[in-house]
């Protein structure tokens, strides 16, 4: 029988088991990693070293996590806090706009898949708006989730949501005719 | 129409879902893993561990010390002449007083771990 989250870190509380540790990396390394690239705008190398320091301090704080919400969802939270702080260090908060949206596609370099289009397309949305797209369209948080993950209240991750999904649709809309 | 216009929005939503889904592939571990456990504190165990070496000494220090000061145990000999002198049921009643004794602080010990796993 498969341990449950709930299982693992109850061993790492109780026993600092760190092999229980590891099979919860193994577990959410990808979806963890998967969520920094995108964030990073696929930069993968700091993506990873955004998740490695992810994972090292959810191991250090793990007393904090009182199973109100899913490991999943401590842990994106945590990760999004990483990567909030590296982009703070590196200021790149700064959002880009429709018109910068337009101004940064460029046709020659464009790929026929919809794939790297859609990842184009999302990569270019303001931080706030491909923040909740990924959390609730692409790692299916509920909105209720990522308005805890991303620390901002349910009815801006809502807006976040449709408008960000409102700019891909508009952006794909050649792939959907 | 505006129902048609409403299951062409939803269809087209469900679309854009099923893309960003399948956008994000699963990623190899290719030692991820490896590395994060790499880079973790030391085990609290081996603290246990110390402190449990720390007891030992302690404890065998001290009765080594009672030894010596007990002249060479010679009360544990007087004791243990003391017990056989006594009447069964009184053995009896030491023996089960003392197994009652074990059984409750490891019934103890058994809720309060049980109690650090629930929490």
């Amino acid at each position: 029988m498969e341990l449950t989250d709930g299982d693992l870190i109850a061993r790492v509380l109780v026993d600092d088991d760190q092999h229980a540790f590891g099979e919860l990396v193994r577990r959410h390394q990808s979806s963890v990693r998967g969520l920094l690239r995108q964030l990073t705008r696929t930069d993968v190398a700091l993506a990873d070293d955004l998740a490695q320091e992810t994972f090292l301090r959810a191991y250090k704080n793990i007393r904090s996590f009182r199973g109100e919400a899913r490991f999943s969802t401590w842990l994106y939270r945590i990760a999004y806090n990483c990567f909030r702080e590296d982009a703070r260090r590196r200021k790149e908060l700064v959002g880009i706009d429709e018109e910068q949206l337009q101004a940064q596609r460029d046709p020659q370099v464009a790929d026929p898949g919809l794939r790297h289009d859609l990842m184009h397309a999302l990569s270019l949305l303001p931080l706030h708006e491909r923040s909740a797209v990924l959390l609730c369209c692409q790692n299916g948080l509920s909105h209720e989730e990522a308005s805890r993950v991303l620390d901002i209240p349910l009815g801006t991750v809502k807006t976040n949501v449709l408008r960000g999904r409102e700019k891909l649709k508009r952006t794909l809309v050649a792939w959907r005719d | 129409m505006e129902r048609l216009s409403n299951m062409n929005e939803i269809q087209q939503e469900d679309w854009l879902d099923r893309q960003l889904r399948e956008a994000a592939p699963y990623i190899d571990d290719e030692g991820f893993t490896a590395r994060v456990l790499h880079q973790l504190p030391p085990p609290r165990q081996s603290r246990h561990s110390f402190r449990g070496a720390i007891l030992l000494a302690i404890t065998l220090l001290a009765s080594v010390l009672a030894y010596l000061i007990s002249d060479g145990g010679r009360f544990l000999v007087v004791e243990a002449t003391r017990l056989t002198t006594l009447p069964t049921l009184w053995l009896f009643v030491l023996a089960l007083g003392s197994g009652i004794l074990v059984m409750a602080g490891g019934v103890i010990a058994a809720i309060s771990k049980t109690r650090q796993l629930q929490s």
